[in-house]
């Protein structure tokens, strides 16, 4: 009597937290579904490899934007990388360096800056004396965004590892760069990628930054000092558009966009997985 | 395994450096449609690549006195001020290159309404004044016999960004409505008694479209590619205009063309002239080496070759897109204008 009384409480205890993870599961489902459901009838051959059209005219694609999110993206996550990884590294290896406080206050203060801060800066150190909008410069804003999630994930990473370990690799004689180097960096691998992809996730989303420096372009452009487009971009101009066939391409860009950042986590952790 | 990089990386560089000429521009939503045409029409054309960007007229000029693109564009002409401050602070003239003509509509959205309606300037005045609040208002009843006006109430749409389209709307209700004048004024961007905002043209006549009762204002472009209806407006003759090519073309009858172009051709005397039509204007440096976004002479070639091309091939992109082509005279004086181009003092050749 008593026993099944608690297996029925067990039970429904489970079927609570199931219900919980429902509901929280259910808004992204919802998003993710409504997205695909919206915009995967915009996804067509021209869609992947045609420039936009004139408005109005029908037709065209988004090739010049599929490619400026990839290059502007990978430029940021290669700046931001470098600085956020460095920065993490110094708070978490270097605890009595001086500059670690300040340090940590930047990184606290910048993580709650809103986006469109940045591409002002951005627009105001590199457009401004560069005489033009170029794909760099919201490469710099977007960097600038990623720096304190990447500086914070790779602090909570390192900080993780067992402190043996380094005083293993001391103990050896390695110096101390030598330690974090060859020893620390390496343990820490999967977690630092993962805080460098939630950190592309994060800025790839982003259409604020990139209004002003980015600026977008309706040819296909190579040139990292030109303007450029950029997914984000042309969901935010074509989204307010009234024209029926722009939405539509919206609805398209947005849900090649989530795709784009899932396959990216995906291959990414499968890559992790098997080194 | 790392000779695919190397190669794509050395074929990405390459086609960067292949690349011809590309030239940057910024401004105006109102002739956007049109100027997507023609640089789609250009590249076909020439390989040169123009990029232009429909910030609104407000964004287009901050962005030439920022020297970030090679060409502003804007449907309200420089102020005095500004072209004073222009002057002092690049030790250059801007030039105002008329590159069309739109016609602003008042669009709306009135289900169940199928003729265009009628407005007059004053009444337009007092609907964006917040004054006429419904859409069977006396007022406006008496302009359209014999139409039944639903009792909706009025949801007024105007733009949130500096805007030419705007200032073209603002200036002619100042010309119609003193209450008007005195207490909103003339600008691209005002402070509005009522009413929503959206971005760019395309802002403004997405909401026009999804309230039922509102009223914006619109090149009859927008109107028309999204259909959304627009109605007549009085003109200073008396009768009522709906806008065309032919009532925007005989308001733009001018006897005397001013040599810097810049002129209002709203509230127009013409008795066919629709009266709330506008030259829009492509702003560029006359020296242009003083502009900081042309890098080379080779630039300034292609940017004066282009207006050249604008001002005569391209104009018979126009009138398929509903914008008038310049009248013979805004093209001679031009021609004039763009002459006077210059790079290091030297003239450019623009053919």
């Amino acid at each position: 009597m008593n026993l099944r009384r608690r297996y029925l409480r067990d039970r429904l205890m489970v079927g609570l937290v199931y219900l919980g993870t429902s509901v929280v599961l259910l808004p992204l489902l919802l998003i993710i579904g409504y997205v695909f459901v919206k915009g995967v009838g915009a996804l067509n051959w021209d869609f992947f490899t045609k420039p936009p059209a004139p408005p109005g005219e029908g037709g065209g694609g988004m090739l010049p934007a599929i490619v400026g999110t990839f290059i502007i993206d990978l430029m940021a996550l290669a700046m931001g990388g470098l600085l956020g990884l460095g920065g993490g590294v110094l708070m978490a290896e270097y605890p009595e360096h001086p500059l670690n406080r300040p340090l940590r206050m930047v990184a606290n203060v910048l993580g709650g800056i809103p986006a469109i801060l940045m591409g002002l800066f951005a627009f105001v150190v590199v457009v401004l004396p560069m005489g033009g909008f170029s794909a760099f410069s919201g490469s710099v804003a977007l960097a600038i965004l990623m720096i304190p999630i990447i500086m914070r994930s790779t602090e909570e990473v390192l900080k993780l590892l067992p402190w043996e370990l380094r005083e293993a690799g001391l103990a050896l004689g390695l110096p101390r760069w030598r330690v974090t180097l060859s020893l620390i960096l390496p343990a820490a691998k999967g977690g630092i990628v993962t805080g460098l992809l939630l950190a592309l996730a994060r800025a790839a989303g982003e259409a604020a930054p990139l209004l002003f420096t980015a600026f977008g372009n309706q040819f296909l452009s190579f040139d990292p000092l030109g303007p450029m487009d950029s997914l984000p971009l042309k969901i935010y101009v074509y989204a307010i558009s009234p024209y029926e066939d722009w939405i539509q391409q919206a609805w398209g860009a947005a849900l090649l966009l989530a795709l784009m950042l899932m396959l990216t986590n995906f291959i990414a952790r499968r890559a992790m997985r098997r080194r | 395994m790392k000779k695919p990089v190397l190669v794509v990386l050395a074929l990405t560089l390459g086609m960067a450096l292949a690349q011809s000429v590309s030239l940057n521009g910024a401004g105006a939503t109102f002739p956007y449609p049109l100027y997507a045409k023609y640089f789609d029409a250009y590249q076909k054309l020439t390989g040169v690549r123009v990029n232009y960007q429909s910030i609104g007229s407000g964004g287009g000029i901050r962005q030439l006195f920022a020297q970030t693109v090679h060409f502003g564009a804007s449907d309200a002409p420089l102020s005095d001020e500004k072209i004073a401050e222009f002057e002092q602070k690049f030790g250059t003239q801007v030039i105002h290159v008329p590159t069309a003509l739109g016609a602003v509509v008042p669009s709306y959205n009135l289900p169940g309404v199928t003729q265009p309606l009628n407005f007059s300037g004053p009444v337009l005045a007092d609907i964006f004044l917040g004054k006429i609040k419904k859409w069977n208002d006396p007022a406006l009843a008496e302009l359209n016999p014999g139409v039944k006006l639903p009792a909706l109430p009025i949801t007024v749409v105007h733009r949130s960004d500096g805007s030419g389209t705007t200032y073209i709307w603002t200036e002619y209700l100042a010309k119609v409505s003193p209450e008007w004048k005195a207490k909103v004024g003339v600008g691209k961007s005002v402070s509005w008694p009522t009413g929503l905002g959206g971005k760019g043209n395309e802002g403004v006549a997405g909401l026009v479209r999804q309230v039922p009762g509102a009223i914006g204002y619109n090149e009859l472009i927008y109107a028309l590619q999204n259909k959304i209806a627009y109605g007549a407006v009085q003109n200073r003759a008396g009768k009522f205009v709906l806008a065309d090519l032919a009532s925007v073309r005989a308001a733009a009858e001018l006897k005397d063309f001013p040599a810097d172009t810049r002129v209002s051709i709203t509230d127009t005397p013409a008795p066919e002239g629709y009266p709330i039509a506008s030259f829009t204007w492509i702003l560029v440096y006359r020296d242009l080496d003083k502009d900081k976004a042309v890098k080379s002479r080779a630039e300034a070639e292609a940017l004066a070759r282009l207006l050249d091309w604008v001002i005569h091939d391209g104009q018979r992109y126009n009138e398929a897109l509903h914008y008038a082509a310049l009248p013979e005279v805004a093209v001679k004086v031009s021609e004039a204008n763009l002459a006077g181009l210059r790079y290091h003092n030297e003239p450019l050749n623009q053919k």
